[in-house]
């Protein structure tokens, strides 16, 4: 044990889960070719910007999973209380940009605090559970502690207003709760709950265009040119690649720009169309191997917090990827999450190979000691 | 082992039960792929297809309107223009002042577009703009990118080079009206930017000039941007046919000239055939405004002219023909047999009729005249006197015959027929009983008589032809009937032209001039006509006749001539009214002559053989 832990970085490098890297870069390069599709085979309108994201994320990523887990685990709460102070300063200071607030522009680069807040309410949560006695879990003042954890940054975020962020978050924050093995008296009085909140939520809480997203997804004949055009176009992207698809750079539907966003968000109807049921299944088969290794990766853990903190990262990843297809497909409504790794966008392969790197530095760290703190 | 205060089964159990879930979720989103993709597939691609594919109505050409020679009267030219496809805009209103910002939209222009809008499928181009200049086409194709569903195209624009001269007879173009729509199941009438003939030839003709409408199959991007054609030759439009006017655009330029400011017709006719060389009325308007559509200004200048452009005075301005009904008056009276040429009558200026005086245009009187010389000097009492002999039935028989009184179909609307009256027409008309003095009136071409230019025309061609009534042609290619007999006395016919001859030829003729027709060799005959348009007071015949010069342009007489050449072999005659156009027949006679020699002087000229259709003699 000793040993393991004075080991230099060369040797801790060999160490790193080197499979997990090449998925995660291979789903990049998926994304590198597939916005290289989208956007007519022009390599400056993306692909390239993609590339070098993916490159200086992955050196990223390797250096995050080098340092030591103790370093994030100290982390955790103040890089959770950090991200609060940056939504509160959103809230007030934000940039507007397509009518939602939610950068904050600080000079050379602009932030978006929730994003930060994806990672830091998994390092939260995990460093929770980790920190407090297992019979406070299923008791009023363990879960109030998990609650206030979850819901402080997801009234923040509503706000903004961004309603995907908001139900990424809680939706991971709650599978921690889930998984940290409260008993399933709290967790069924919890779903109760919910079935009486959600229409409430969905009367007062929602912005009135993200109230229309939810409803014209349930009836897709009330705005057949807006928000369900959208689900319309890309459905008939997909289903017009069939089996094998219209081969590469030939998806018509793509050429002719039916599909909106199909560079970030509706990326999938590219892979969809141009390599019909074949390519889509082996992305997401990919993607499967991805989601099946970070689990396996957690359950060699040793410590509540590496295994809380791999699995809500985990968490927080897949339903990005179940979000999005289900949104491609016409299955849920059209909020806006991104396929991770393959859409266009900078924040998001920031965050999520950063989720990467402290999934990789807990498995790499695994047998390291952590500090035990009763609450 | 994981920290001993948390049951590592229990962890492990719980991350076992979300996978399983996690994985169920996959299976739903693997199954919708499938069903997407595999069991709706079929469907999906023909909705892609969908997507990709649209009909566009392609516009023929409309065919063109040729003169005799094959110059062209009306041609189609670029027009820049821009549309908008209702469906395919996202923000009509941003859409609109976007638009407004690059060529300046009248809020009329909205107003209008809004109301096409309205008024047709969502899927029918609408016009915005047309005839732009090609910088503000240019700025606008810069634009477009961002508007989706407005459309700058080139197209077809018709174009009358002549401007005016021709205007009354080739008509305009214009946009299909709801009454067109209704009748016509044609689907070019329904796009906006397709003109259908409204007046003159352009209207008769239209069925000939339309042509027939194609479709090209387009591949268009969600914007509805056309990316792509797919044209199939099949599909193609047909363009339309030329129409060949007997018009000789040359001769008809050079008349309107001739009559510069003044108001009037004019029309001359081949004498052997009935074609129609000129057919002209003064003045006129551009057609081309029409076209582009007639701003309120436009429309008030041409409204409120006392000349009154838009009026086809040539086809359906009754005038009285004045002396120029003479001729008439001559032929009944010799196929009537009751009166010696060579008899004298003494004129003493005027003749009493019941307790009337009827007034010869000369105060003093011509003193003894024979017809001849009652022809030559114009004498209105030896026609008032033979008028009463014939009576008036032989004389409005004689004048029907010569083409009074009748309507001509030239192949365009607004022709009129004038009137030839006489007793029964009287009695229904106006349901009382002919008098003496209407006889007298008539005989000078005055009272009821009303003609057209086009009819005076037609009566110098047919006494000039002598054997056959023709009929004035204006449509090249339509079929050309067989001219039936004229059935006039010959000598009859001789003694008339002779005077009619020396009305140009001898001094002492109401339209004498040394020089004639100032083409050595070739003489003409011809009859003057004063057409009075008002009443003359006794008082003011007791005391002194106003000249023309002192009267307002409303109350001056017509100016009528109708005359024709060679006198030996006829080729052409002319029918020509100047309204209001001063002292005598003046006037028409200058304008006559100029036109009578230029027309010989070009009848070198063949027609254009028959079958040559389209592209030939341009």
């Amino acid at each position: 044990m000793i040993a393991l832990r004075r080991r230099g970085a060369l040797s801790k490098l060999y160490d790193i889960n080197w499979l997990l890297v090449s998925l995660v870069m291979l789903v990049g390069f998926i994304g590198v070719a597939m916005i290289y599709a989208a956007t007519d085979g022009v390599w400056s309108r993306g692909a390239q910007q993609h590339f070098i994201r993916l490159s200086v994320a992955g050196i990223m990523m390797i250096v995050i999973a080098l340092i030591d887990l103790k370093v994030w685990y100290k982390l955790a709460y103040f890089a959770y209380f950090g991200a609060l102070l940056l939504l509160l300063g959103v809230e007030f200071f934000g940039v507007s940009v397509n009518g939602s607030q939610r950068w904050l522009d600080a000079g050379v680069m602009r932030l978006q605090p929730s994003e930060v807040m994806k990672l830091a309410v998994v390092m939260a949560l995990a460093r929770y559970y980790h920190d407090i006695a297992v019979w406070r879990i299923s008791r009023p003042s363990g879960l109030l502690g998990a609650l206030l954890i979850i819901i402080a940054p997801m009234v923040l975020i509503i706000r903004q207003p961004d309603l995907g962020t908001t139900l990424l978050v809680a939706a991971t924050g709650f599978g921690l709760v889930f998984l940290s093995g409260v008993n399933w008296r709290v967790i069924s009085g919890a779903f109760v709950a919910s079935l009486i909140s959600v229409p409430l939520f969905f009367r007062f809480g929602l912005q009135e265009y993200q109230r229309s997203r939810i409803l014209t997804f349930l009836d897709p004949s009330r705005d057949p040119t807006g928000a369900s055009y959208h689900i319309t176009q890309s459905k008939i992207a997909l289903g017009s690649g069939g089996v094998s698809g219209k081969g590469f750079m030939n998806g018509t539907q793509r050429q002719l720009e039916y599909v909106p966003e199909n560079r970030t968000d509706f990326i999938f109807t590219v892979i969809g169309e141009e390599f019909g049921l074949i390519g889509s299944l082996i992305t997401m088969g990919i993607y499967l191997l991805v989601i099946g290794l970070c689990i396996w990766l957690s359950v060699q853990c040793k410590h509540i917090f590496s295994r809380l903190l791999i699995m809500g990262l985990t968490i927080t990843f897949t339903l990005y990827i179940f979000i999005n297809l289900g949104m491609v497909m016409g299955l849920v409504p059209v909020v806006g999450v991104p396929l991770p790794l393959i859409s266009y966008g900078g924040t998001v392969i920031m965050t999520v190979m950063t989720g990467f790197g402290l999934i990789l530095s807990a498995h790499l760290h695994r047998k390291n000691d952590l500090p035990k703190s009763y609450l | 082992m994981i920290r001993n205060n948390i049951d590592e089964n229990v962890v492990n159990r719980r991350t076992a039960l979300m996978a399983l879930g996690g994985l169920g979720v996959y299976g739903v989103l693997a199954s919708r792929l499938y069903y997407l993709q595999v069991t709706k597939a079929e469907d999906y691609r023909a909705l892609s297809d969908d997507n990709r594919f649209n009909f566009n109505i392609t516009l023929p050409s409309r065919g063109r309107i040729l003169d005799r020679s094959g110059e062209v009267l009306a041609v189609n030219r670029q027009d820049y223009r821009v549309v908008l496809i209702p469906e395919r805009v996202k923000d009509l209103d941003g859409t609109l002042s976007r638009i407004s910002d690059i060529i300046g939209l009248s809020e009329g222009q909205e107003k209008r577009i809004r109301k096409d809008i309205k008024d047709n499928a969502r899927f029918v181009p609408i016009l915005v703009e047309n005839h732009l200049d090609w910088e503000t086409f240019a700025a606008l194709n810069l634009k477009t990118p961002d508007l989706p569903g407005v459309i700058p195209e080139v197209g077809e624009g018709r174009y009358y080079p002549n401007k005016g001269i021709f205007a009354h007879t080739l008509g305009f173009v214009g946009r299909a009206g709801p009454s067109d729509v209704s009748d016509d199941k044609d689907p070019l009438l329904r796009q906006p930017t397709f003109r259908i003939g409204k007046t003159g030839i352009e209207a008769a003709q239209d069925a000939v000039l339309r042509g027939s409408s194609g479709r090209l199959k387009v591949e268009v991007n969600a914007v509805g941007r056309i990316v792509r054609e797919w044209p199939d030759p099949k599909d193609r439009a047909k363009d339309g046919e030329n129409v060949w006017l007997t018009l000789d655009a040359e001769l008809q330029r050079y008349a309107a000239k001739q009559f510069g400011a003044d108001s009037g017709g004019l029309a001359v006719i081949d004498v052997l055939t009935g074609e129609l060389r000129t057919l002209l009325s003064m003045p006129s308007f551009d057609g081309n405004l029409f076209v582009s559509g007639l701003t309120q200004a436009d429309m008030n200048a041409l409204n409120n002219d006392e000349k009154r452009p838009q009026y086809n005075k040539v086809l359906s301005g009754g005038y009285p023909p004045a002396s120029t009904f003479k001729m008439t008056v001559m032929l009944a009276a010799l196929e009537a047999g009751l009166i010696n040429p060579a008899d004298k009558i003494f004129c003493v200026g005027k003749l009493r009729l019941g307790n009337r005086n009827f007034h010869c245009w000369k105060r003093k009187g011509h003193g003894s005249v024979d017809m001849r010389e009652a022809l030559k000097s114009s004498c209105d009492v030896y026609f008032y006197d033979i008028a009463q002999t014939v009576g008036m039935d032989k004389i409005a028989q004689m004048g029907r015959r010569l083409g009074l009184g009748q309507r001509f179909d030239v192949g365009i609307s607004g022709v009129r027929a004038g009137i030839m009256p006489d007793e029964a027409w009287k009695q229904a008309k106006l349901g009382a009983a002919w008098r003496g003095g209407d006889t007298l009136n008539a005989s000078i071409g005055q009272g009821f008589v009303l003609a057209t230019p086009l009819q005076l025309a037609v009566m110098a061609g047919r006494i000039a032809n002598g054997r056959q009534a023709i009929t004035p042609q204006l449509v090249i290619g339509e079929d050309l009937k067989e001219a039936p007999p004229l059935e006039i006395n010959p000598d009859h016919l001789a003694f008339v032209t002779e005077a009619m001859w020396s009305v140009c030829h001898e001094p002492g003729g109401t339209a004498f001039t040394p020089e004639g027709l100032g083409i050595e060799g070739v003489e003409m005959a011809g009859k003057t006509g004063t057409g009075q348009v008002r009443g003359i007071s006794s008082t003011e015949r007791a005391n002194r006749i106003r000249k023309n010069e002192e009267l307002p342009w409303k109350l001056r007489d017509h100016s009528i001539f109708v005359g024709y050449a060679p006198y030996d072999k006829p080729r052409f005659a002319v029918g020509c009214l100047v309204e209001h156009g001063g002292s005598g027949a003046k006037r028409a006679a200058e304008i006559t002559r100029a036109v009578l020699a230029l027309a010989l002087e070009r009848d070198g000229m063949s027609r254009p053989p028959a079958e040559v259709t389209s592209e030939a003699g341009i």
